[in-house]
């Protein structure tokens, strides 16, 4: 078998991390070549495959397997569809970007290209892995660097805070997830770590329903803290503002979108009883005196199903993270809270458990990793200019930087989803799924989206860019090399690309997005037609 | 269709115009202003030719290409919606857009960046072609967002003020409110009849009327929120007298001719959608605005932002009348006030030019020897907005008073008669204060008409301004919204048709203009302050307040979400964040602790612990 493009993809960023092992730190330009070099083969590469994808092609593309632990079933097996293709193409743009961003570091330079190249190698490998054991020990691969990145460069002086806390929740997060995947290899019973077996066989032998009500909430709320579903969100927004940029790139950008990718990927699948059927079971007030609650009330508990509480969660997500974001008073906090509010789009797209919500879902999750990547990369430029991001320090600086000025702007219209930028498409194809099965939760996020999006991103606008430009900032250079104006350009284009023609992207994931949603909602189905059955044989009787 | 391409085109060239200039002539003023200038008229020059080769009604409307697709229940197009409607605001668009355009020219000359700002024009005209062409409600929404971002942009163009920041955020954010009802009407409106296109919901509501159901009047005022917005209704009024920060061609483009038209114009193009409970509240809301931006109008001192309440006044009108199923007059007054108020506003901008950017009409004065042109046009659009026969004002006002009386509700139609009034009487305080009497400042005196590529569109839409009513905007509009009995036909008989058609609308309007000139002659002619607030008292101050609207929202929408985001800040620091690290810090702590007490590394626990374990272990093997 020949070696799919996917190995390189993924490969190239950590044979130059191992290449930069033996090069002597202090030949920083030759250090920062290879990084970036590895990362632009990459991106090239996850170009040329995006290109090639064939939409609609029945099972995965440029599909690689090599077994490794017979006796376990584990195996190297990497492999595209519709749902990971743009993520991929993603991450290694971001990965590029974030590269060529790293020139901001100044201090033990080698360690960090070799953490960064990890990190993007690792979480490239994720997303393209087919396996479960790869899918994980990758994503942790990727994941590890990042706690050390951020103590060791991060900035202010809630570093040591910041580490702790996003070190202990997202290794809280990775633990539950693992769990979960755990309980689901050994109650599936196939005996192998391969994905697409798992979920084949997920089909013909389903996992019975008590099991899988028992999984579902392991997976859900394990890839939830990693994506930062609230209330378990609080890491990211500090650990984000006191990140070196690159890393808040990659992470929030790419690494973060893990655990969404995993919800879509396997969860969905494997477990389509948890989805529709209601979480407490009629027995559970024999158990417990809930009996004096309103009839209502008890109803409602009844019927509590797992979307349900997600798109529940979500709106936490969306309107309260939304407030806290308003409440910011530096920029990175503002744009930490706003990621995170807008993961709650995601969230609401997926559990509306339909082919348009799960489509936009994926949409949102590569237009934001694009976009954050962007933010992340447009505050550390200004940080590094003024060291500081107290927004009330700020002010007036597109007049000295017109070029940095003109792409926050952009980004920030993007964050508060304006047309023309893929988050639109993305958003408005979210609302549309979600709209027929959360009339309700979708009316609170179009506030959050249109209305509480926009007052803090114009705030943000209006006291960064826009006033007068103290004095003590009239020394401040623009972006003037295209090296330095090169990531932001692409990170930008990409945005314009994918919010002029989402087709580009739909149309790669609607089939495999299709059979997802097929699979989640058979069993019902299969279960109408077992009643339906049940009816007419009463009739007949 | 033929020449199906021209309207991509026109649709496209100034998306072209802006992204040239933002990419490659950034530094230079003539080429960017040029590049941006020919993108526009080369759309009008485009319109006409499309229009001479299919007429206003081609039969074929639409031409589209698929934008997103997901199977069966949601396909969005770009299309381009092509019908007398469209074709007409298309014309409006790039032809006075297109006299602004020019005008900007002169008028942003000694500005450094003027080249920023002719790429946000194209910007801002790119999206309002696309509102104006859009054939779908998502494609509208799209555009519907750029035209606010673009009049964000330019709101906010010079930024360094903060004032100017301020009046953008605030006018963005007004808009995004509007937005929200607007994007939550579309998806109703798509979960109900399952498809975005107008054509074909249009069809779908005429096959069979009950299609909503019972959130037939919900979805449709949810819809109109969107007008509101854009069209600066009451409630959401508040942004356009602060949208006056932007530069003086901005206020004419957008906040006059096109911008603040969209709302008008998409309530005609989803007039199928609403309910006659939802068209009443429609009338009243923009009755009411009408009603209200005009008394604010008559206590205003700063003379752009007189003509920001007369235009909120005028589009009061325009809803009103599509609220009183008049979408022709509606639409016809639209057109005539596109050219008068561009052209008031334009005239401003020659006298605040000449007055070295001073704005406040008290410090002006009998300017009307020392701008003579200027003083020209002002009067023709002062006259044109008053509604004096026969000029274009007159016609569209008496078809809406018309159509007000013809429908019998006299509330609306008296209080549109009295803001006919007023309208003359606001117009002509600021135009006796600003032309006649005494010099009030030493900028007046040495004041200077403006140069000749400013003075020569003001000529153009005066010209339009004139003759506006009589060569047959209605009749176009009459292919879209189709009317029974036949129209008289013939230059004289337009001239006298108010008159034959509805005589008590047309002598009540005129009546109403009379009154309102001589009052302001009586108050104004002379004055060197305003005597009206003595008058008046407390009406008059709460007039110059804008009847405390902006304290309002600032102490009710805008205390409640900072409010609500200090709470919830407070909750996510000290709840959520201690909560979830002081539990998992906590819990780690304490087991830790009590751990420890197991390596004491003391000898003799380790010996007792190892014969206690010994002991267990002997005592279940040996159990049996």
């Amino acid at each position: 078998m020949t070696t799919s493009i996917l190995t390189y993809i993924a490969g190239w960023p950590i044979i130059a991390a191992l290449v930069l092992l033996v090069v002597p730190r202090n030949y920083r330009v030759i250090i920062r070549a290879i990084a970036v070099l590895a990362t632009l083969i990459s991106a090239v590469l996850a170009v040329k495959m995006f290109c090639q994808f064939v939409p609609g092609a029945n099972g995965f593309q440029f599909e690689q397997q090599i077994p490794w632990v017979d006796s376990l079933g584990i195996s190297y097996h990497v492999g595209v569809d519709g749902l990971n293709v743009g993520l991929i193409l993603m991450g290694a743009i971001v990965a590029f970007a974030a590269t060529l961003c790293s020139f901001e570091i100044q201090t033990r330079e080698k360690e960090f290209y070799i953490l960064l190249l990890v990190m993007s190698g690792g979480i490239l490998g994720a997303f393209a892995s087919l396996d479960l054991f790869f899918f994980y020990f990758l994503h942790e691969l990727a994941l590890i660097p990042t706690f050390i990145m951020i103590g060791v460069w991060g900035r202010g002086e809630k570093k040591n805070y910041a580490t702790f806390q996003i070190t202990l929740y997202l290794s809280l997060g990775a633990l539950i997830a693992l769990v979960g995947l755990i309980a689901l290899y050994v109650a599936s019973g196939a005996n192998t770590f391969d994905i697409p077996k798992i979920i084949e066989h997920a089909k013909t032998n389903p996992l019975a329903t008590n099991v899988q009500n028992f999984i579902f909430p392991l997976l859900l709320f394990g890839f939830g803290i990693l994506v930062s579903l609230w209330p378990f969100h609080s890491w990211a927004p500090l650990g984000y503002g006191v990140a070196p940029s690159p890393t808040a790139m990659l992470h929030a950008g790419v690494l973060k979108k893990f655990g969404l990718y995993g919800l879509i990927r396997i969860a969905l699948p494997v477990l389509p009883a948890a989805l529709t059927t209601p979480i407490l079971s009629p027995s559970f007030f024999n158990h417990f005196p809930f009996g004096w609650l309103p009839a209502f009330t008890q109803h409602w508990l009844l019927n509590l199903t797992w979307p349900y509480v997600l798109a529940l969660l979500c709106v936490g997500n969306i309107l309260y993270v939304g407030w806290v974001a308003m409440r910011q008073r530096d920029l990175n906090m503002l744009i930490g809270n706003s990621s995170v509010a807008h993961m709650g789009f995601i969230f609401l797209g997926i559990a509306s458990l339909s082919l348009i919500g799960i489509s936009g879902a994926i949409l949102i999750m590569v237009a934001h990793g694009f976009l954050a990547a962007l933010t992340f990369a447009l505050s550390g430029y200004i940080y590094k200019q003024t060291g500081s991001l107290e927004m009330s320090e700020l002010g007036g600086l597109c007049r000295k930087l017109p070029f940095i000025g003109t792409a926050l702007l952009m980004a920030a219209m993007a964050g508060c989803g304006l047309p023309g930028f893929a988050n639109f498409a993305g958003e408005v194809t979210v609302f549309f799924g979600a709209w027929k099965v959360f009339p309700a939760i979708t009316f609170i996020a179009l506030w959050g989206a249109l209305v509480i999006g926009g007052i803090y991103m114009t705030r943000a606008i209006r006291n960064v860019l826009h006033g007068p430009l103290p004095e003590k900032w009239n020394t401040m250079a623009d972006a003037s090399h295209v090296w330095r104006k090169l990531p932001y350009a692409l990170l930008l284009a990409s945005l314009l690309v994918f919010g002029f023609w989402p087709r580009l992207l739909t149309d790669k994931i609607n089939p495999d997005a299709d059979k997802i949603v097929e699979r989640v909602t058979a069993p019902a189905k299969a279960m109408d037609k077992v009643l339906v059955q049940a009816d007419n044989s009463g009739v007949r009787n | 269709m033929k020449y199906e391409i021209l309207p991509w085109l026109i649709l496209f060239l100034p998306l072209l115009s802006a992204a040239v200039i933002t990419l490659f002539t950034l530094r230079c003023k003539t080429t960017s202003s040029l590049i941006s200038i020919g993108a526009i008229v080369a759309g009008f020059v485009m319109t006409v030719v499309f229009i001479n080769a299919n007429g206003f009604h081609p039969a074929v409307s639409e031409t589209m290409t698929n934008w997103l697709n997901f199977g069966g229940p949601l396909q969005i197009d770009f299309g381009l919606k092509l019908d007398a409607l469209s074709l007409m605001m298309l014309l409006i668009v790039t032809g006075v857009g297109g006299a602004i355009h020019i005008y900007s020219y002169g008028y942003m000359d000694e500005d450094p960046s003027k080249a920023r700002f002719f790429a946000f024009l194209s910007l801002f005209t790119f999206s309002m072609l696309g509102i104006v062409l859009a054939n779908n409600f998502v494609m509208m929404f799209i555009f519907w967002e750029l035209v606010g971002v673009s009049s964000y942009l330019l709101i906010g163009f010079w930024y360094e003020k903060p004032s100017a920041g301020d009046a953008a955020k605030k006018a963005f954010i007004t808009n995004r409110l509007g937005d929200f009802g607007f994007l939550a009407g579309i998806l109703m409106v798509w979960g109900l009849l399952g498809s975005l296109n107008f054509g074909v919901l249009k069809g779908a509501m005429e096959t069979n009327p009950a299609a909503l159901g019972c959130c037939a009047t919900i979805a449709g005022l949810l819809v109109f929120c969107g007008a509101v917005g854009k069209s600066a209704q009451f409630p959401l009024h508040v942004w356009l007298p602060d949208a006056m920060e932007g530069p003086t061609p901005v206020s004419a483009l957008i906040h006059a001719a096109t911008m603040v038209a969209a709302g008008v114009y998409m309530l005609c193009r989803t007039l199928f959608l609403y309910t006659p409970d939802a068209l009443h509240v429609i009338a009243y809301i923009g009755g009411f605005t009408a009603l209200l931006a005009a008394l604010i109008a008559v206590q205003q001192n700063d003379i752009k932002r007189i003509i920001a309440y007369s235009t909120l006044s005028q589009l009061g009108y325009m809803v009103m009348a599509v609220g009183l199923a008049g979408p022709t007059p509606a639409m016809f007054h639209l057109t005539t006030h596109a050219f008068f108020k561009a052209l008031l506003f334009l005239s401003a901008g020659s006298v605040i030019l000449g007055m070295h950017h001073e704005q406040d009409i008290w410090q002006m004065g009998n300017l009307r020897k020392k701008m003579p042109i200027t003083f020209v046009t002002f009067l023709i659009g002062a006259l044109a907005l008053s509604g004096l026969w026969p000029l274009s004002g007159f016609f569209s006002k008496d078809s809406i008073l018309g159509q007000a009386y013809g429908q019998h509700n006299y509330l609306l139609f008296i209080i549109g008669v009295f803001i006919a009034g007023l309208t003359t009487f606001y117009t002509f305080r600021l135009f006796f204060v600003v032309f006649f009497g005494q010099e009030k400042s030493k900028a007046a005196s040495h004041a200077h008409e403006s140069s000749l590529v400013i003075t020569l569109p003001l000529i153009v839409l005066a010209v339009f301004s004139a003759i506006g009513g009589l060569i047959g905007i209605e009749g176009i509009y009459h292919y879209n919204f189709p009317i029974e009995g036949e129209q008289s036909a013939g230059f004289i008989a337009a001239l006298f048709e108010p008159f034959k058609a509805s005589p008590v609308a047309a002598l009540l309007g005129l009546l109403a203009f009379a009154i309102g000139l001589v009052a302001a002659w009586a108050l104004y002619a002379k004055a060197a302050t305003d005597p009206l607030p003595a008058k008046l008292g407390g009406m008059a101050t709460a007039m110059k307040n804008k009847f405390y609207f902006d304290e309002l929202y600032e102490a009710t929408f805008i205390r409640a979400h900072d409010g609500i985001a200090a709470v919830v800040n407070w909750i996510d620091q000290w709840i959520l964040e201690g909560c979830g690290i002081g539990l998992v810090r906590g819990g780690t702590n304490l087991s830790g602790r009590m751990l420890r007490h197991l390596q004491t590394g003391n000898l003799q626990t380790y010996a007792f612990l190892f014969v206690l374990g010994v002991s267990l272990v002997l005592y279940f093997v040996l159990r049996k």
